[in-house]
C-alpha cells in the first residue's frame, strides 16, 4: 500500500465469473454467505454445510448439504489513451493526470484485492506500455510513475478500436482514460468491441482547452496528432464559439456513451477520488 | 524596366519560404476539429502569409535594383538662340534716304544706325522666349553679351549701338566671334545669327573657309540684312555684269560666299526703314517654326521603393506579432 494515493470505492452490479475469492458478486460456488440452494452431499461432498431440516424433511432420506456463492475477485483494467493530444494540458499534462488516476484505480483495486492490468493505446496498442493483471499493484503504479514523465509523440488515437483484444474473456471492470477526442464512428466502434465488460470512460478535459483561452490576440495552433496548422484571431465572439463547441462536443459523448449504458465520468484539471466513488453509487447498482 | 543584379530574381523563389515553412512558435493544440472555423481568422492567417511572401520579394526586387531605362522624350519649344551682329562702321551713321512723308516732302530719315536700333530693339521684345547675344563689329569684332535670356541687357545693348559709328567694316571677325558666341552653349534647335551691315567688305579666303566650317559645325542658319544706298548695287541684281579684270563688287562676291552654306541663308535689302522693319518681320516668322527636339530623361530607380514598401510591410508584421498571444500554456 501506497499511502499518498487516494483510493476510492467501487462496485459491480454484475457477478463476477472469478475464481479467486475477492469482494465481489460471484456465480462461483464456496465459502460465500449468499445462499444459492441445496445439493445432496453426494454431488457435493461438504460435511460442514450439511443441512439439518432439509435433511429431515426429505422422505427419501438423503443428506442435504447447503450452497452458497463465494465473493470473487473481478479483474480491473485501465486502458490508457496515449496518444498526441494527451500531451496538452495547461497546469498538468493530461498524460499525467491519466498516470495519478491510474495509480489511484490500482490501488483501489489492490485494496478491493482484484487483479489489476493496464493496457496504454495510441494509433496501436501500446504493447511497452502494457502490465498484465496481477494482484500486485506495485508493477502497474511503477508503471503509472514512468507514465507521467512520458510525452505522447504525434500520433492519432486508432488504437482504441484493437484494445478488446488484450481484454480477458471474462466480464471486467475497465477505466476508460481518454479525452475523447477522436471521431464518433471510431469511438463507437471500439465501444462496440467492449461491450462484453462494465466500461466507465473517463473523460479528460483541460479547461486551456476551450474555457480559459487568452482574451485577445492571434495565436497559431497544431494539432497535436494530425499535425493540421490553423491561425487563430482570438476575441470575444470565437472564445465563445469555442466554448459553444465543446459544450456541445460534451452532450455528443454524453449521448453516445449513455446508448452503451456507459454514463462518463469527466475529469477536469484535478482527479478527486471521492467524485469517482460517488459515482459508483450514483450509477451502478449495488 | 530593367535589373541592375538580374541574377538576384533567381531568389525568388525563396519567396515561397513562409508557404512552406510553419511559424516555428504554434501552440499545440489537443484537436483542431473542435475550433468552429473562423473566417475572420481565416483571411487574417492568409494575409499574414501573402504579407510575407510580398515582402520577401519585394525585398528580392529590391536587391535586383529595378530601373527604368533612359527615356527620349520628344519635346517642342519656340525659343531660338539668336545672335545679333551688327555693322558699326561709319557709314551706319548715314540717314537713309528720304522718304515721302504724308504731305508730299521730301524728308530726310533717320540715320541707318538709329532705325536699326529702334527696328531690333522692337524684335527683341517681340520675342520673349529667345535667347539673344551681341557681336558689333567695325575694324575688328567687339564682344558686347554672350548668349542669354537677360531681355534687358540686350535691348540695353542695341540701343548703345545707335550712337556714333566708327572706322569700317570688317565683316569676317564679326562673323567669327558671332559663330563663337554659340561654341559652349546648348543647341536648342534653332540658332540663327541675323547680320546687319550697310555694304560688305571683303573676307580672306582662310576666314571664308573658318566661318564656313563654324557655321556649318555650330548648325547656325544666316540672315543677312544689307542696308543699300539708293541706286547702290543691289545683290540681286541679276543683270549685273561684272566688270572685266576687275574684282567683283564685295557685297556680291559675299552674298555668293553666303550661298555656298549647307546651313539656311537668307538676303535681304533694305532701302529704308520699312524695308528693314519687313526683313525684319520675315526674320521673326522665319524663325517661329517649332523646335522639335529630343530630351534625355534618366531611368528611374526603383529599388527604394521596393524597400520601403518591405519596411512597411515588415512594420505591419511586427505589429501583428505585438497582439500575438504569449501567455497561453
Amino acid at each position: 500500500m501506497i499511502d499518498n494515493i487516494k483510493s476510492f470505492d467501487y462496485h459491480v452490479s454484475w457477478r463476477s465469473r472469478g475464481r479467486h475469492p475477492g469482494r465481489h458478486a460471484s456465480t462461483q460456488r464456496g465459502m460465500g454467505m449468499e445462499f444459492r440452494g441445496h445439493t445432496t452431499l453426494l454431488s457435493y461432498p461438504d460435511p460442514r454445510r450439511i443441512d439439518i431440516r432439509q435433511t429431515i424433511r426429505d422422505p427419501l432420506e438423503q443428506v442435504y448439504v447447503r450452497l452458497f456463492n463465494q465473493k470473487s475477485a473481478t479483474p480491473v483494467y485501465v486502458i490508457c489513451d496515449l496518444s498526441g493530444s494527451m500531451n496538452f494540458g495547461a497546469k498538468k499534462r493530461k498524460i499525467k493526470l491519466a498516470a495519478e488516476i491510474s495509480e489511484s484505480i490500482a490501488q483501489s483495486a489492490s485494496e478491493h484485492h482484484d487483479p489489476f492490468g493496464f493496457i496504454g493505446f495510441d494509433e496501436k496498442v501500446r504493447e511497452d506500455w502494457i502490465s498484465t493483471t496481477s494482484f500486485k499493484s506495485h508493477h502497474a503504479i511503477t508503471m503509472a510513475e514512468a507514465l507521467k514523465d512520458f510525452h505522447p509523440a504525434q500520433v492519432n488515437c486508432n488504437g482504441i478500436t484493437e484494445v478488446y483484444r488484450y481484454l480477458p474473456r471474462e466480464r471486467s471492470l475497465v477505466f476508460l482514460i481518454s479525452d475523447f477526442h477522436m471521431p464518433n464512428t471510431l469511438l463507437e466502434e471500439a465501444l462496440s468491441n467492449l461491450l462484453r465488460h462494465h466500461i466507465v470512460p473517463i473523460v479528460l478535459w483541460d479547461s486551456a482547452e476551450y474555457k480559459n483561452l487568452p482574451e485577445f490576440g492571434l495565436v497559431n495552433v497544431d494539432d497535436a496528432e494530425t499535425g493540421e496548422k490553423r491561425t487563430l484571431f482570438l476575441r470575444k465572439e470565437l472564445r465563445e464559439k469555442i466554448v459553444q463547441s465543446f459544450e456541445s462536443r460534451r452532450n455528443e459523448i454524453y449521448e453516445l456513451f449513455m446508448r452503451f449504458d456507459m454514463p462518463p465520468f469527466y475529469v477536469e484539471g484535478e482527479f478527486d477520488a471521492d467524485a469517482l466513488t460517488e459515482y459508483f453509487h450514483q450509477f451502478v447498482a449495488a | 524596366m530593367v535589373f541592375s543584379h538580374p541574377w538576384v530574381l533567381w531568389l525568388l523563389p525563396l519567396a515561397c519560404l513562409p508557404l512552406l515553412l510553419q511559424r516555428a512558435h504554434a501552440k499545440h493544440y489537443s484537436w483542431v476539429d473542435m475550433l468552429p472555423i473562423d473566417p475572420l481568422s481565416n483571411l487574417i492567417s492568409l494575409i499574414l502569409k501573402i504579407l510575407a511572401v510580398l515582402t520577401l520579394i519585394f525585398i528580392i526586387i529590391g536587391l535586383a535594383a529595378p530601373h527604368t531605362t533612359e527615356q527620349k522624350v520628344e519635346r517642342i519649344g519656340i525659343g531660338a538662340q539668336i545672335a545679333l551682329v551688327l555693322d558699326r562702321s561709319a557709314s551706319m551713321d548715314d540717314p537713309f534716304s528720304g522718304s515721302l512723308d504724308s504731305s508730299g516732302n521730301m524728308t530726310v530719315g533717320e540715320t541707318k544706325s538709329v532705325a536699326a536700333a529702334r527696328l531690333i530693339t522692337a524684335f527683341v521684345k517681340s520675342r520673349q522666349q529667345d535667347m539673344f547675344g551681341m557681336i558689333t563689329f567695325s575694324n575688328s569684332a567687339m564682344y558686347v553679351l554672350p548668349l542669354s535670356e537677360n531681355k534687358k541687357a540686350i535691348v540695353a545693348a542695341v540701343q548703345a549701338t545707335a550712337g556714333n559709328a566708327l572706322f569700317q567694316t570688317n565683316i569676317g571677325s564679326g562673323l567669327t566671334s558671332s559663330a563663337g558666341l554659340f561654341d559652349k552653349i546648348p543647341d536648342s534647335g534653332s540658332r540663327a545669327v541675323i547680320l546687319l551691315s550697310d555694304g560688305a567688305g571683303r573676307i580672306d579666303a582662310n576666314t571664308q573657309q573658318k566661318i564656313k566650317d563654324w557655321f556649318e559645325r555650330l548648325n547656325i542658319s544666316l540672315y543677312w540684312i544689307v542696308l543699300r544706298q539708293p541706286g547702290g548695287l543691289s545683290i540681286f541684281d541679276t543683270s549685273y555684269v561684272p566688270v572685266e579684270d576687275q574684282p567683283l563688287p564685295a557685297q556680291i562676291e559675299l552674298h555668293e560666299f553666303f550661298q555656298k552654306f549647307k546651313t539656311p541663308f537668307k538676303a535681304y535689302e533694305a532701302e529704308d526703314p520699312k524695308s528693314l522693319q519687313l526683313a525684319m518681320n520675315d526674320i521673326n516668322n522665319r524663325e517661329k517654326k517649332p523646335i522639335k527636339y529630343f530630351e534625355k530623361i534618366p531611368g528611374q530607380d526603383y529599388s527604394n521603393l521596393c524597400f520601403m514598401i518591405a519596411a512597411f510591410m515588415i512594420a505591419l508584421l511586427l505589429g501583428v506579432k505585438r497582439i500575438e498571444v504569449t501567455t497561453w500554456h
